[in-house]
């Protein structure tokens, strides 16, 4: 599903953030990514999702070489991830139905058959009594999970997430990973990024780790 | 993954014109909203516009009327004979029967004093005050309309005939109305230059306007776009609202613009029938036609879509998504 083969990525400012990176991930597969801080994991996510371009390598997703994606081609592309950030980056001049309904809005969809799909998404992250308020007025975890249900809400093949309980207690973190685990039973392929070693090895998934590099 | 290639099936179920139209009705209804909702900058920037391009639309209605004024006049050019004082009546009907005997004369009208007299009482009101003059003070006047049928240069024709005119013992001046129809036009004409550089100025004024509220409205609104992008938006599906923006902003700057000129008109065009009046003239302002209207309104149209292509187009040239 997802295949790095001898990826580096330096950044125009000459930083090495990735450095002959080699993994691969089956369909259906759910796998942790850690790393201490500073070793690439958000760097890794971003080239999955073709948010950056790799400086050497390849990338296959989904059966296709994204690195030499045309840039016309890459926002479909983007329609089959989902990605999920520390920061909810939701819009926050709208409502969480709203939110959740962005992605849907963007490939011309209907609005009845949005409606029925943001309800759906937002009952998976049992927000759907939320679903006029304003993000703002949310906590924390329930941004969090209105985050998760945009990025679902299209029903993509492969579920990305950057430090997805960064900011949340143990307890609603743990909520979270469950939550990304049903996806994963309903059959999409998850990659986690996170540092919160005991949270992830309770999760008994597998797990890479990337190390620090010195060049 | 069942649930993803049903998920496939259905996104198929949407045509390409579909998706379209939904995204153009979403982005027209959304750049208005926007609109609506920070009425203050929308005013601002609105006023800016149809300021700006008022003065152009003002100056093309001021030219349009002079010309019409002159129009007028060239058909008929006509020359005055005024006559010296000794001259009398009779002599100088005389004189009108003879020139229009000439080829290059067309027609003579005999004007008496006593006549010129009442029509000036007539016009300027004057009338008692005139009747305590003891003498007329004005003098007999042929009005001589030249025959110009002949091809040539009627400037010169005319000159020709002044002079020719002038050597009769009767007459103690000519005028010729020409005179001030050709200056005139050499006025207008250098009107006209101004009229083309002051356009090209303030439209681009309109241009740097809509560019720069829509490279604000970009500023203020980046998150939004990365996010957009994030999730699998295309370009132009980010460019539409913006576009729209643009063309809302060149529309209704040009509606408001429109309102002004005419408000100006209305206010103007009093005290030009006055003055008309007082010339003996049937000369009336006249509006911007339909032609005009559209066309004032398609240019600032054109004009809020290209300020905001331009702004988008760097923006999106400028950035990837950065989170």
């Amino acid at each position: 599903m997802i295949e790095f083969t001898n990826v580096s990525k330096q950044y125009p400012t000459g930083q090495l953030a990735l450095y002959n990176v080699n993994f691969a991930m089956q369909p259906g597969e759910m796998v942790f990514l850690t790393g201490h801080s500073g070793a690439g994991k958000s760097t890794l996510l971003k080239l999955i999702a073709m948010l950056e371009r790799p400086s050497q390598g390849e990338i296959v997703v989904n059966g296709k070489a994204v690195n030499k994606l045309k840039n016309k081609h890459i926002p479909p592309f983007r329609r089959h991830i989902g990605m999920i950030f520390q920061n909810h980056h939701l819009l926050l001049d709208r409502s969480v139905f709203e939110n959740v309904a962005l992605p849907l809005k963007i490939t011309g969809m209907h609005h009845r058959d949005i409606r029925r799909r943001v309800q759906a998404a937002l009952d998976k992250v049992s927000l759907l009594n939320k679903q006029k308020e304003n993000p703002m007025m949310l906590s924390v975890g329930e941004q969090q999970r209105v985050g998760i249900a945009r990025a679902v809400v299209n029903k993509p093949t492969i579920i990305l997430a950057d430090e997805p309980t960064g900011n949340l207690d143990p307890e609603l973190a743990q909520d979270i990973m469950y939550t990304f685990q049903q996806f994963n039973e309903l059959g999409a392929t998850v990659l986690i990024a996170s540092h919160d070693q005991t949270l992830i090895e309770s999760m008994n998934k597998r797990i890479i780790v990337l190390q620090k590099i010195n060049p | 993954m069942t649930n993803v290639t049903k998920t496939n099936q259905r996104a198929r179920q949407y045509s390409f014109f579909d998706a379209w139209w939904q995204h153009v009705r979403a982005a027209m209804a959304f750049s208005l909203k926007r609109l609506w909702f920070n009425p203050l900058s929308t005013w601002i920037t609105l006023a800016a516009i149809a300021i700006a391009l008022s003065l152009p639309a003002g100056l093309h209605l001021f030219l349009k009327n002079l010309q019409t004024l002159t129009d007028d006049k060239r058909q008929v050019p006509t020359v005055s004979l005024f006559l010296k004082q000794s001259v009398t009546a009779q002599q100088a009907e005389d004189r009108a029967a003879l020139l229009s005997e000439l080829n290059d004369i067309d027609k003579v009208v005999f004007v008496s004093k006593e006549d010129a007299l009442k029509k000036f009482g007539e016009i300027t009101g004057f009338g008692e005050t005139l009747e305590t003059l003891d003498d007329n003070p004005l003098p007999h006047v042929l009005v001589v309309t030249p025959n110009l049928t002949m091809t040539g240069e009627m400037d010169a024709q005319i000159r020709k005939l002044v002079r020719q005119l002038k050597n009769y013992p009767e007459v103690d001046s000519v005028q010729a109305d020409i005179e001030w129809v050709q200056r005139l036009h050499a006025i207008i004409l250098i009107a006209q230059r101004i009229l083309y550089v002051v356009s090209a100025l303030l439209l681009l004024t309109v241009l740097l306007v809509v560019g720069n509220t829509i490279r604000l409205d970009i500023e203020n609104r980046k998150e939004e776009i990365d996010v957009t992008r994030f999730i699998g938006a295309t370009r132009a599906y980010i460019r539409r609202p913006f576009i729209f923006g643009g063309l809302w902003y060149g529309l209704f700057g040009g509606i408001i613009s429109l309102v002004i000129v005419h408000f100006a008109l209305l206010f103007l065009l009093p005290p030009i029938n006055r003055l008309s009046t007082l010339y003996g003239s049937h000369f009336t302002l006249s509006g911007l036609d339909f032609k005009m209207t559209f066309l004032i309104l398609l240019i600032s149209s054109l004009l809020g879509i290209v300020g905001a292509w331009l702004a988008v187009g760097q923006h999106l040239r400028k950035t990837e998504v950065v989170l």
